[in-house]
């Protein structure tokens, strides 16, 4: 079997610890039970030539196996959820809904989230940002409100536990410092069912583990 | 042949949408696969039902039901229509081989995340907010970021015609995505950016859902329109 690869960085800042994307590639890469490598870029080498050619907007995570190269972190938990059952049901139907609902968590409520996320962290000093920042408010609640409306009271967003979960999961952490998640108690629960097993545990500790140990020295 | 296929979309669009509306990259999949299916109006009223809410939860277009199953999430849709066999005298959507395969279902998700992300945001200031002092202040970084974001894949046509080298479904997502720039210059100031929609809107297969688009919203015109 070909040795997988993933990207992530040495450090980032403490708002983005626990919340980039290679987050998400490493969790579906315990769950399937599929060991890995990891390389770790320093400071600005995200945006160097020879990571510009396998990553070309200059992000993580990017995912080797073999001769595969891929980034995107949702084409790479795709890839991976492939050769998992446990991630991806073997069912036609299951699985297209699965994978529905993987793009729903990217498309329908991360591009929010986020949006929240940076007016609070990026912007936060500029004067526009707080201008935006009630309409953008409204508009994460609403996807919020969407999503445990569709989740109703299934413990998961389709049948058992799978690599929805993992994407959705991952989003909702983009707002962990709000409380707007812990103010809606199924989406409470459903955060806490899924960041409560023992895969995602060992994901986060190892995205952690670097930024400990390459934190800048303060001047 | 397969169960049924049916797919929701909007009966009307406002004109600044038309066009745009993501019905349209699920019928260019079905059209360029050769798969029949009917087409399902939906209002906004419709739309904020709890029986429609129940199939889209963020009350959407499309939906997409094939027998048993229903989905929603125009990306995952066209993914879905993507992976059956092609019928004889159709073109795959997706490549056969594994690797080339993986790679086209990434810029699927290219097109979504890493470029739609950025030309929503800017097109929501220019739809919805473009006198606003926020929008007003904000609109020239991100216009900046959609700019950098187009080079990056205009660069991807250096040596290739499509993004997975034959035409793809990751075409017909990433020129989903750039549609929604049509009401302003960014496309087109990149000439090889131009040249790749040209391309993939001369299909056939696209000029045919364009057309049946927007058709309905032409019969659906509300009177004060």
């Amino acid at each position: 079997m070909a040795n997988i690869r993933v990207t992530g960085f040495k450090w980032v800042p403490p708002f983005a610890q626990g919340l980039v994307r290679d987050l998400r590639v490493r969790w579906a890469l315990e769950e399937a039970g599929l060991p890995y490598e990891e390389k770790l870029l320093g400071h600005g080498e995200q945006n160097s030539a020879e990571h510009r050619a396998i990553q070309p907007f200059g992000q993580v995570p990017v995912f080797e196996e073999g001769d595969l190269t891929l980034f995107e972190s949702g084409a790479i938990v795709l890839h991976i959820a492939e050769k998992s059952p446990l991630l991806l049901p073997p069912e036609p139907g299951a699985r297209a809904r699965v994978i529905t609902w993987m793009f729903a968590a990217l498309n329908s409520v991360e591009p929010h989230l986020l949006a929240l996320a940076a007016l609070d962290s990026f912007f936060a000093k500029e004067e526009w940002a707080r201008l935006r920042k009630p309409s953008a408010l409204a508009m994460a609640q609403s996807r919020l409100t969407g999503l445990a409306a569709g989740l109703g009271d299934r413990p998961y967003l389709e049948g058992p536990f799978s690599a929805a979960d993992v994407l959705m999961t991952t989003v909702l952490r983009f707002i962990k410092h709000t409380t707007l998640v812990t103010e809606m108690p199924t989406l409470a629960a459903y955060q806490a069912r899924c960041e409560a097993r023992p895969a995602f545990k060992r994901a986060l500790e190892a995205q952690l583990a670097p930024f400990a140990k390459y934190a800048p020295v303060a001047a | 042949m397969g169960a049924p296929i049916q797919l929701t979309a909007l009966q009307w669009a406002p004109p600044q949408f038309q066009g745009q509306v993501r019905d349209l990259a699920v019928r260019w999949a079905l059209e360029e696969a050769g798969l029949r299916y009917e087409i399902k109006l939906s209002g906004d009223a419709a739309r904020k039902t709890a029986e429609y809410r129940e199939r889209q939860p963020f009350g959407q277009v499309p939906v997409y039901t094939e027998g048993d199953i229903e989905l929603f999430e125009s990306g995952a849709i066209v993914l879905h229509i993507a992976e059956k066999p092609a019928l004889p005298g159709h073109h795959a959507l997706l490549p056969a081989d594994p690797p080339a395969r993986a790679r086209a279902k990434a810029w699927i998700f290219s097109a979504l995340n890493s470029l739609d992300v950025h030309i929503t945001a800017l097109c929501d200031i220019d739809h919805w907010a473009p006198t606003e002092p926020w929008g007003i202040a904000r609109r020239p970084q991100l216009e900046q970021m959609v700019r950098s974001r187009l080079e990056i894949l205009a660069a991807q046509f250096a040596h290739r015609e499509y993004l997975a080298g034959e035409f793809s479904v990751a075409d017909i997502m990433m020129i989903m995505v750039l549609r929604a720039l049509r009401h302003t210059t960014l496309v087109t100031d990149i000439p090889a950016l131009g040249a790749y929609r040209d391309r993939c809107e001369a299909r056939p297969a696209f000029q045919r859902s364009l057309a049946a688009q927007m058709q309905e919203y032409a019969r659906h015109t509300p009177p004060s329109h």
